[in-house]
């Protein structure tokens, strides 16, 4: 296995691995050193392509392919890093913040070099008040250090970073929602096309990169873009940080190669099953994502393709595991709640779509489903998602309203008894837990 | 002009169509025969593709994807599904997610019958709802302005209102608030939807959401009649549909058409219309007798009228007026005054306007359209959002979203600034300085220089003010005719003010845009008419002055009040109280009526029919919904009677009769008969000249100006959209909307006089009014601003050197 | 530059909208800092924000109405935040939510009336992995049992501290982090907002 590239220097300098001093001293700010002096802007850019690193953000997009969509003669364009973490079981780009922020730092710096954006952005979630203290407090730091600035270390290149809170809303991780509200609005996704790259951040062209992706930049000049690629499975190239949280033993965030199962990462990683109970299912990649379960995946490996030929997504890397003590049902409407919660509210599927399987999960809950009620959660969910498939179809702007649908068809799709059961007349058995 | 537009084909399920390349989706479908439900979506506003009930199904590389129609542009070999099951399906669950929280409050509705929700969900949607939890609840209509309801139960989100009130007005007073399951439209508490055109909200809310308090509950859909007409409430002469119910007007609608308002109106165009049954309304003739008016009949007041002018000789008698005429009856005004009483006096403007021949006949003269594709627009003149408020809607379009670069000067702050690339405040009298050194494009002025330089160019001139010569504006026009690809459109806002300067209600012009002294047209219209008085006449100040001394006799008033209206209400005073003999066509008892010895009930809004020429010389036809009040007549036909009574006759039978020989007479109006104006293109109007082969006077600027020498301070006074003026008095929806008169003062002015904000000061300029303070940055030195004819401000005239006494100092 | 602002906050106000290219983009800033001026988004709040960034009222309502954090109503010196979602709740999250109703003596969206401690669930805090999580002004403690949770409450109520730390009451009450946190962190909380320069942060001084 490779050594690790995220989580190195904060696992052997755990007192201080955010500070500038600790950053230099292993190794920090040689990449942008390297981009500086030794690249051109498309070389830096080239490196990025040749790693295959896809998005860590949710889409999984290939990001040098992303950068390749700006328009070649549009000034100015900004670079906008997505730090609004808030998908459900997602906690890492807060660790890469808090932990090692000069690593991200640099990412930008060099990727804003490559892109030829003199201000940068990070959007950070308003509920994240610590890891934008840290970034801050690096970016101080790097400014300090003549690495932020005009004219940085010489070469000529300028470059601004200012750190954004946001106010408390899910919805702003989406990229063009981000941009809304970067621009002093509602944060509410704007159609595509256009893409940010073409119109983004006051309607110039945008790169919208997650924290996680960026991090990486660093270590991709350093050791090249080939050397990454290398490293897992090609399509899932280098490591990702994945988020485990829910019933195992071991919750927390772990760096991983591609290609593992997810017995070695929920048993191994993981630590086991909470109270040593048996596992029920698991959400693979953030609240969006279908659940698997271990009859049918548990001995598959995880691989962006994998997973999605299976039905799901890797997603923010967010593992949330249910053991067998949960209610399905209970699991579900937390689930939807919270879509129905963040929906910005401009689609109607979206809007009334998630509110009601909201309410009418709610209402089994409380002891009052009916019998109808288990055709109709589909037939909404059918309405929101026509047809139920993987990847979801949409009527909507952007996805958060189809991901409403995730938690309720697996709940379906695998437990279908189980809600059955908790329906009066209904049968079966219901789990005991929460 | 615009080339035509390239055509891509789509396959529109399963049938192959040529659309025009660019448009919607939804567009194009609804043109082909296939429509396409939707609720966010309206071609004038930007697409927000939110409602998602417009989802169709276009095949792609990787399968078909159900997209908004709104938001995806056709394209070259597109195949669309727009009935196929999976879009049934969607366009029915999103109906059915929408009627989920909606009340079915149908019964009580004021959409009941003309809603996009009612109709769409039984076009698209699936009958029963499943939703059986408890639906949103807010509390029911709430009010947002003094004209506008609104019911949060009924908003189905389509963000319409908002984006109209964004986007369109550019007053965001209304907005999206919360979100999710939460977000409602709403304004900010103690702050009204404020708005001079909030009414267009409650036209486009697809449900009964935002309902206008002047019709609440007045009447049902299916018990409306309308006709399509024009509103005259100013010189844009917007498309309106007037609707009736039993015989009463109650609701005036926007008409969407290319060429004047895209469907939007003011809220004085919207809710001007129950001035008609206001209850002082004049519905009968009347005598003075005895220094008060005494009913009388038609025949003994004719019979009077007649008299009483026969007995003057002709050239001392003048008439003013004309702006709220159709062009029938400011040509039958223009007809008898002039060859029946034998009159060259005049003029349909009170002193307040333009050069006649200017505003009829500028060349070249820009219309209303040319703003679309405007690079360079200057607006120097009226505060367009105050005087002529779809114009600024036009405006503010070219300058938000066409891209056109817009130059304001103007004495202060416009509702405008805020969208101009140069605004430029000036000091009242140092327009002509300002004009050189702008042409010169000196120091400072470089760059708007530049700016101008760019066409096309689209000078919007008029008066910025009412103390403002008229010179200035023609000044303004003669630098702006020279420069690249320009076009002048001169502003004056008065109804049909420029109809019936069409009409030869101008001391200047004879019907048709013919020059009084142009031989050849003379002897037409002498051919025509019989006879016709010799060479131009006195305009209305020279008509008033000519009374006060004695050289004029009698005076015809015509839907005029210069008491209320002229700069100098001085002078209008002083000519009627001299007057021998007054006779006024009038609805109401103006100030100017008062001092009329007969006057004629004449019929109004809706209650007429004819034509009437706009802004850009644009003639549309007007047409009559219900019958006149009381006795009230329109003013062509109580002419022919006055003819026959002085040994005339005119022999109109109807309006329309009275309109043909318009054609017949008129030289430019030859080819724009009545029943043109009625179908497929004239159902816009047209752009006059229309007709070849005669001669319109055609009139180049020229730059007459002299600046002022003025006194230390400067009054500026302009008109604000909701006057004193009669009609809007009587108009109970906007009576109550015009804003409280204040007397504006730069910063530092004040702080010379030792003023503050709220401190009541007497100002004399003609007359005398006393007025709080409020200090107003927008301004220049030297400069006080107050609005023109409120209840508060009338009687202080415009010219004049100003005087300032502090009646009460400020705290300190 | 609106008047009725502390000097100090018309500074952070200014240094806001220097940050950015636009000054609609500084609204939500603003907010913060009118928050920090008013005690909460109070209408006057969203008014001299509007002034500030040229809009209107109404626009400054509507984006301050989309997030969840700008308060427009009155809330406690400290707010207490459960996050119920779905990692959180697989772990017990209810359950100190209920403990801290109970100890706090109010209800989920509520305000204890001495104007010191209001309660309020939120959705996924990014501490999924150290669930049950709960924060103090936004000051995050991870592995909260519900007896650790009334003995937070409690605290609150007797030590009433001036800026609460997260460090400080993970310590106290806190259990199994999402990760090692690492170093002492040196600024907290001053009001019911993210601390965060240039509004609502204060250095720790014995620290
Ligand atoms: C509802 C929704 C929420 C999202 N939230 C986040 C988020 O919190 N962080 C993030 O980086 N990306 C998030 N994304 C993905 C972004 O839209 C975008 O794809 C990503 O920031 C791009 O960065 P990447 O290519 O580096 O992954 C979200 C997407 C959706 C649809
Ligand atoms: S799907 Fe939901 S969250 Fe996304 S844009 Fe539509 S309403 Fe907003
Ligand atoms: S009409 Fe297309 S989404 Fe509303």
């Amino acid at each position: 296995m490779t050594d690790k590239i995220l989580l190195s220097r904060m696992e052997a300098h755990p007192a201080d691995s955010n500070t500038i001093a600790r950053y230099l001293d292993t190794g920090g700010y040689t990449a942008l050193r390297k981009a500086l002096s030794k690249m051109e802007p498309a070389d830096v850019a080239a490196e990025v392509k040749a790693s295959n690193i896809r998005g860590r953000g949710g889409a999984s997009f290939p990001t040098g392919v992303k950068w390749g969509f700006l328009p070649p003669d549009t000034r100015p364009r900004y670079l906008v890093i997505n730090g609004d973490e808030s998908e459900p079981g997602t906690f890492k780009d807060r660790m890469l913040l808090e932990r090692d922020p000069h690593q991200l730092v640099e990412g930008i710096i060099v990727s804003a070099y490559a892109l030829d954006v003199h201000q940068a952005f990070v959007y950070i979630r308003g509920e994240y008040p610590k890891p934008a203290r840290r970034l801050q407090r690096a970016i101080d730091e790097a400014y300090e250090a003549g690495y932020l600035g005009d004219d940085i270390l010489g070469s000529g290149f300028d470059l601004d970073v200012t750190v954004h809170l946001g106010g408390g809303a899910y919805i702003c991780g989406e990229e063009t929602a981000l941009l809304s509200s970067l621009e002093g609005r509602r944060g509410e996704p704007r159609i595509k096309p256009p893409f940010p790259a073409i119109e983004g951040l006051y309607a110039k062209p945008t790169i919208v990169n997650n924290v996680e992706t960026i991090s990486n930049v660093p270590w991709i000049i350093n050791n090249g873009g080939a050397t990454y690629a290398a490293i897992g499975p090609e399509t899932s190239s280098g490591t990702r940080v994945m988020s485990l949280s829910g019933h195992v033993n071991k919750p927390g965030d772990y760096e991983v190669v591609a290609g593992l199962t997810w017995r070695d990462l929920i048993y191994d990683i993981g630590g086991g099953i909470l109270d040593d109970r048996e596992l029920k299912a698991w959400v693979p990649g953030g609240a969006s994502a279908p659940w698997f379960v271990p009859a049918e995946h548990l001995d598959t490996p995880v691989t962006i393709d994998d997973i999605a030929k299976q039905g799901s997504m890797i997603g923010s890397g967010a593992v949330i595991v249910m053991n067998d003590s949960t209610n399905v049902v209970g699991a579900a409407h937390r689930l939807v709640r919270f879509f129905s919660h963040e929906s910005c509210g401009q689609c109607t599927p979206c809007r009334e779509g998630t509110t009601w399987l909201e309410r009418i999960l709610a209402r089994i809950l409380d002891g009052y489903g009916r019998p109808e009620d288990i055709g109709l959660l589909l037939d909404v969910s059918d309405n929101i998602s026509p047809g139920l498939r993987w990847p979801p179809a949409m009527t909507t702007i952007c996805p958060l309203g189809p991901s409403a649908t995730a938690p309720v068809v697996s709940m379906m799709r695998y437990f279908r008894d189980e809600v059955e059961a908790m329906i009066p007349g209904g049968h079966g058995e219901v789990a005991d837990g929460r | 002009m615009a080339d035509k537009p390239a055509t891509v084909t789509i396959n529109l399920d399963g049938v192959d169509v040529d659309v025009a390349a660019g448009q919607p989706l939804i567009e194009a479908a609804q043109k082909a025969g296939t429509y396409i439900p939707r609720f966010c979506y309206h071609s004038r506003l930007e697409p927000a593709g939110m409602c998602r009930a417009c989802l169709v199904e276009v095949e792609g590389p990787r399968g078909t994807a159900l997209v908004p129609s709104c938001t995806t542009p056709v394209g070259d070999g597109m195949v669309v599904h727009t009935k196929s099951d999976t879009v049934e399906k969607a366009q029915a669950g999103v109906l059915e997610f929408l009627l989920a929280n909606h009340p079915l409050d149908c019964p009580v509705c004021d959409k009941g019958g003309e809603c996009p929700l009612q109709d769409q969900a039984f076009a698209f949607g699936a009958g029963e709802s499943r939703y059986v939890e408890e639906k949103r609840h807010f509390e029911k209509p709430i009010d947002i302005s003094d004209l506008i309801l609104l019911d949060r139960e009924r908003c189905i989100l389509c963000s319409r209102c908002t984006r109209f009130s964004e986007d369109i007005s550019g007053d965001p007073l209304i907005e999206f608030k919360d979100r999710g399951n939460y977000v409602q439209v709403i304004t900010f508490p103690d702050e009204p939807f404020a708005s001079y055109f909030s009414g267009n909200t409650v036209q486009i809310c697809p449900v009964g959401a935002l309902t206008a308090k002047p019709y609440r509950f007045k009447a049902r859909p299916w018990d409306l009649e309308a006709v399509e007409s024009v509103s005259l409430v100013d010189t844009i002469h917007s498309k309106v549909s007037v609707q009736a119910s039993q015989n009463e007007i109650i609701r005036i609608y926007g008409v969407d058409n290319d060429a004047t308002n895209h469907g939007w109106l003011s809220d004085k165009d919207r809710f001007v219309h129950d001035h008609i049954y206001a209850e002082d309304r004049i519905t009968r003739p009347l005598i003075r007798e005895n220094g008060d008016f005494r009913e009388a009949t038609w025949a003994e007041a004719i019979s009077l009228v007649g008299e009483r002018l026969g007995s003057f000789d002709g050239a001392k008698v003048a008439g003013i007026g004309g702006a709220r005429s159709t062009n029938e009856d400011a040509y039958a005004f223009s007809k008898f005054l002039r060859s029946v009483v034998g009159t060259p006096h005049l003029d349909a403007q009170v002193g307040d306007g333009l050069d006649a021949k200017f505003a009829a006949a500028v060349t070249p003269r820009a219309e209303i359209g040319d703003l679309e594709t405007a690079k360079t627009i200057l607006l120097w003149g009226p505060d367009l959002k105050e005087e002529l408020p779809v114009l600024y809607l036009r405006v503010r379009r070219a300058a938000t979203h066409l891209g056109a670069k817009l130059v304001i000067v103007h004495p202060r702050r416009t509702g405008l600034d805020g969208v101009a690339t140069h605004s430029i405040t000036y000091r009242p009298g140092t327009g002509p300085d300002l004009l050189r050194k702008l042409a010169a494009g000196d120091g400072d002025y470089a760059a708007v220089r530049d700016t101008l330089s760019e066409g096309p160019v689209v000078a919007l001139v008029g008066r910025a003010g009412l103390g403002e010569d008229p010179d200035l504006a023609e000044a303004v026009a003669a630098f702006a005719v020279d420069l690249p690809d320009a076009k002048v459109m001169p502003l004056l806002r008065r109804g049909n003010v420029f109809g019936a300067l069409d009409m030869g209600v101008a001391p200047t012009l004879l019907p048709g845009r013919v020059d009084v002294d142009d031989a050849s047209g003379r002897s037409a219209l002498e051919a025509a008419w019989g006879s016709l008085p010799e060479g131009p006449g006195l305009d209305a100040t020279g008509i008033l002055t000519g009374l006060a001394e004695g050289e004029l006799g009698a005076l015809v008033l015509n839907g005029a009040d210069p008491v209320r209206d002229h700069p100098t209400p001085s002078v209008a005073r002083a000519g009627l109280d001299s007057a021998e003999f007054i006779v006024a066509f009038e609805m109401f008892m103006s100030d100017s009526a008062a001092y009329a010895d007969v006057i004629f009930p004449v019929a109004g809004l809706g209650e007429v029919e004819g034509t009437a020429t706009n802004i850009e010389g644009r003639v549309q036809k007007i047409n009559r919904i219900v019958p006149p009040s009381g006795m009230a007549r329109p003013v062509w036909s109580i002419i022919d009677d006055l003819a026959l009574a002085m040994g005339s006759e005119f022999g109109a039978a109807s309006a329309e009769a009275v309109g043909d020989e318009i054609t017949r007479v008129a030289p430019a109006y030859a080819g724009v008969a009545w029943d043109r104006l009625s179908w497929g293109e004239g159902r816009d109007g047209f752009v006059l000249p229309t007709a070849d082969g005669s001669q319109p006077l055609e009139y180049t600027p020229v730059d007459r100006s002299v600046p002022i020498v003025s006194g230390h301070r400067i009054l500026h006074t302009a008109r604000v959209l909701y006057d004193d003026g009669v009609i809007v008095r009587h108009s109970s929806g906007i009576a109550g909307l015009a804003p409280a008169a204040a007397a504006h003062l730069h910063p530092r002015d004040a702080s010379v006089l030792a003023l503050a904000e709220g401190d009541l000061i007497t100002l004399t300029v003609d007359g005398e009014v006393t007025l709080p303070v409020v200090i107003d940055p927008s301004l220049v030195e030297g400069t006080v601003y107050v609005p023109f004819n409120l209840a508060s401000t009338a009687g202080l005239g415009a010219v004049g050197t100003l005087r300032i006494d502090a009646v009460r100092g400020g705290d300190a | 530059m609106s008047s009725t602002w502390s000097t100090e906050n018309q500074q952070r106000a200014e240094e806001v909208l220097g940050k950015y290219p636009e000054k609609r983009s500084a609204v939500m800033p603003l907010l913060y800092i009118a928050a920090l001026e008013h005690g909460y988004v109070s209408n006057d709040a969203m008014r001299e924000v509007a002034e500030l960034t040229g809009l209107t009222s109404a626009q400054v309502q509507s984006v301050a109405s989309f997030y969840t954090m700008y308060y427009r109503e009155p809330v406690g010196k400290y707010v207490v935040s459960v996050c119920t979602s779905i990692s959180c709740y697989l772990r017990g999250a209810d359950d100190v939510l209920a403990a801290i109703e109970e100890e706090a003596g109010v209800l989920d969206g509520e305000t204890t009336p001495d104007g010191l401690i209001s309660v309020e669930h939120v959705e996924c805090s990014g501490a999924c992995g150290g669930a049950p999580a709960v924060s103090v002004n936004w000051e995050l403690i991870e592995g909260l049992e519900p007896d650790k949770a009334r003995d937070l409450i409690k605290w609150l109520r007797e030590a009433k501290p001036e800026v609460v730390f997260g460090d400080e009451m993970q310590l106290l009450f806190g259990g199994r982090p999402s990760f090692d946190w690492g170093p002492k962190e040196i600024e907290g909380a001053i009001a019911p907002l993210p601390a965060f320069s240039p509004y609502g942060t204060a250095k720790g001084e014995k620290r």
